[in-house]
């Protein structure tokens, strides 16, 4: 077996020959050269760090609160933190479909005159309105919602969603004390398949799914605290997939992927989010390697709808914000998703964009899981995505519970919170109490984090089991569930939710609560039914 | 049912010789008559709702037989019967299921159900016709319920014996001297099984019309009874 070093000087010897090579052919010059550049399929495998006892991943980690504040200095946007931020210089508008094309600009010159509806992006019924970056959206789109009512259906900003970062644990049999809590082994006692026939939609930061070698130039940026990162110019980034994800023998697993931070089909993971949550759904199992997946037999639909510190100094078009997301969502009901993962979310103002995509999926019969939050400890704000959810029968949000049955300490509560599912939480339970799943080591991507002097380009080739805990790994647990109920026959996403809600172990106070909602998912007994008398 | 019906009046017509020309008991019935029986009966059940989402039917036939006793030169009689499912193992076999909003989902997991009644009854047999003998009784049953379903903890499973009430009209006819055939009409109520868990607890949630028979296990039956003896 070769060493990290000597992989990653024999990759960067044949990248170095593949770009000689095109240059001679096609006549490029180095410095013309796109800034950043995929070229997928040329890589090595992973190198397999094993079990981690990482601690970075958790919501009350000095690491997640140092990555939201990074990619919120790069975005020269210091409200970013509070999650309820939106982009400058933009604006989602849904118009009247009656409306004339006379009126509706009408009303944008009265709301902002300096709108321009853009060309409608793919995946929406709404329009994008540009606008100069000094011009206020919420005041415009207030002034189009109260004065132009019968022009306009609504009117938001275009708010910014993030991951919800949490947290971290190991191996099935030693670490994985989630998949038994929620009383899984006897569910795929009564499905083996475990989901083979559907598709589940992770809405995330990207997935982990091919190798490749990355070719971009790093510019310098200066962090929260002012601190200059110098400019690493043009790098080669080995990039490996999650074996135990999508593995080599299955590439089939992975069903239309798509990247709505950059516009294109191949939804590369710069995080390690969206690879880990992918993982809780359907990492493979009783393969004798790593931990084990909740539906594990699914296909999965990478839609990469989440920006991270690394696709911003890689200039990705697009952030995430609600119209991305919304695009999202739809995307995945019409490409065949049966079940959408959002371990993703926002405070702030409502999301109307956003109601209307998840009142499309579910129309279209997809089951959406949503996070229900972290900040339980940070004045437990409404989170709009999964407040939501509770408004829309087979659309749920999900609450996270520790390895005990707590309330984890950071799972947002509130009349919004529908079910619980673990989470984990180091607190009180150090690494022992996360949830591990297959995704990059963290020591070799988020570089970012460490100081000017030690700042590298970031390796996507270091995959272990690392241990992550939050709302967001919570989520994934109830998709995979909602999945294997799917393939046992119960195919509307209204009567998944109520056999979820049904067969919840209900935890706290009797009945609903604002902190489990109806209870911690018990996947065996939804899947079991009803008899005749018992 | 049609065929019972049409073999009955088959018989009816073709009297036995010792029978003709005699209305009412005939001289030489003896005071105690022990006739055993054998019979098939076709129930369609009260909870329709709760069998047709697990088994996809809501009748099932049984087979059994027992023994009846007449007095008082066959004026009056009690019987003693016991049957089973006319199925394989007699079993009925369905399916596990999550009903939501109304809608039955069918989960794919095999369910298997057994129903052994233990009837006792008695009753009045009207000599009004020299070929035609029409009777009404009432009694009541000890019903065994088994419920099994793959996957499923014993906890789950259900192995219960309740009693009911019988109610049954009909009418026989004694086509030779030591065989009758009989047709009737058997109502039974069955409460204590249904109705606590499951599927029929689900559809009998209120207290309406429509859902009371789901607590109910009987149900009416069509019968054909073959009794030997006088």
């Amino acid at each position: 077996m070769l060493d990290s070093r000597a992989r990653l000087a024999l990759l960067t010897l044949g990248v170095g020959l593949l770009v000689i090579f095109r240059g001679s052919v096609h006549g490029d010059q180095r410095y013309d050269d796109p800034p950043f550049l995929i070229l997928q399929g040329v890589g090595l495998p992973a190198v397999d760090v094993g079990l981690m006892k990482d601690d970075s991943h958790g919501p009350d980690a000095p690491e997640t609160l140092r990555r939201v504040a990074v990619r919120a200095t790069l975005k020269g946007d210091e409200a970013l933190r509070s999650s309820a931020s939106f982009r400058p210089g933009r604006m989602i508008v849904r118009f009247r479909d009656e409306a004339p094309a006379a009126a509706r600009m009408s009303a944008l010159r009265d709301a902002a005159a300096s709108g321009i509806i853009a060309e409608r992006p793919s995946y929406a019924d709404f329009d994008v309105v540009q606008m100069a970056a000094g011009d206020d959206p919420v005041a415009a789109a207030r002034v189009l919602m109260e004065q132009h009512g019968d022009v306009v259906m609504y009117a938001q900003p275009s708010y910014r969603l993030h991951t919800m970062f949490t947290p971290n644990d190991p191996l099935y049999a030693t670490n994985q004390w989630n998949l038994p809590l929620i009383n899984l082994e006897r569910a795929w006692d009564i499905q083996p398949a475990a989901g083979s026939t559907i598709t589940v939609a992770v809405l995330d930061s990207g997935l982990a799914y091919q190798d490749a070698t990355i070719l971009a130039t790093l510019p310098a940026f200066r962090d929260e605290q002012g601190r200059l990162y110098p400019a690493l110019g043009r790098v080669t980034i080995p990039y490996s997939a999650a074996r135990q994800v999508v593995p080599a023998s299955n590439p089939d697993r992975i069903v239309a992927p798509r990247d709505f931070i950059w516009d294109t089909n191949t939804p590369f993971d710069f995080d390690g989010h969206g690879t880990h949550v992918s993982g809780t759904i359907g990492q493979l199992t009783n393969d004798g390697v790593g931990t084990a997946g909740v539906a594990f037999n699914v296909k999965l639909m990478p839609v990469k709808v989440i920006d991270s510190v690394w696709d911003f100094l890689f200039r990705a078009p697009n952030e995430a914000t609600d119209e991305v997301v919304a695009r999202g969502v739809r995307y995945a009901a019409d490409n065949g998703a049966k079940i959408i993962n959002m371990s993703i979310g926002r405070t702030g103002p409502p999301a109307p964009v956003m109601e209307d995509a998840i009142k499309y999926a579910v129309g279209k019969g997809v089951f959406v899981a949503i996070a229900a939050g972290n900040e339980f400890e940070d004045g437990n704000p409404v989170e709009v995505l999964a407040e939501i959810a509770s408004r829309v029968k087979g659309a749920v949000s999900v609450a996270a519970v520790d390895r005990a049955r707590n309330h984890a300490f950071y799972s947002t509560a509130g009349s919004y919170v529908e079910l619980a599912a673990p989470g984990g939480a180091s607190r009180g339970f150090g690494a022992s109490g996360a949830i591990y799943q297959q995704t990059f080591f963290p020591d070799m991507t988020d570089t970012f984090l460490l100081s000017p002097a030690q700042y590298r380009a970031p390796r996507f080739d270091m995959i272990g089991y690392i241990p992550y805990t939050g709302t967001s790994m919570a989520t994934p647990h109830v998709a995979g569930v909602a999945a294997m109920l799917m393939q046992q026959g119960i195919t509307d996403p209204a009567a998944i939710e109520d056999a979820l809600e049904k067969y919840a172990i209900d935890l706290g106070a009797k009945g609903r609560d604002d902190q489990f909602g109806f209870g911690l998912i018990d996947a065996r007994n939804a899947m079991f039914g009803l008899g005749l008398a018992k | 049912m049609k065929l019972a019906i049409a073999l009955l009046l088959t018989l009816a017509a073709a009297a036995p010789a010792s029978a003709q020309g005699v209305f009412g008991p005939s001289t030489d019935a003896p005071l105690i008559s022990l006739r055993p029986f054998m019979e098939i009966s076709n129930e369609k059940f009260f909870a329709t709702k709760t069998f047709d989402a697990i088994f996809g039917e809501t009748s099932a036939r049984f087979w059994g037989g027992g023994l009846q006793v007449t007095v008082l030169r066959d004026r009056v009689y009690g019987e003693i019967g016991a049957s089973r499912l006319m199925k394989k193992n007699a079993e009925l076999v369905g399916q596990r299921v999550f009903i939501s909003d109304g809608k039955v989902y069918t989960l794919g997991i095999p369910l298997r159900s057994t129903i052994q009644p233990l009837e006792i009854s008695g009753g009045y047999r009207f000599h009004v016709h020299p070929r035609v003998v029409p009777y009404l009784g009432a009694g009541f049953g000890s019903y065994h319920y088994t419920e099994q379903s793959d996957f499923a903890d014993a906890s789950e499973n259900v192995d219960v014996t309740e009693r009911g009430g019988i109610f049954h009209v009909g009418a026989e006819v004694r086509v030779f001297r030591w065989v009758g055939v009989a047709v009737d009409a058997k109502y039974t109520h069955v409460p204590g099984i249904l109705g606590s868990g499951g599927v029929s607890q689900q559809f009998s949630q209120n207290n309406s019309a429509q859902a009371r028979p789901e607590r109910d296990l009987g149900g009416w039956a069509a019968r054909l009874k073959v009794v030997v003896g006088r």
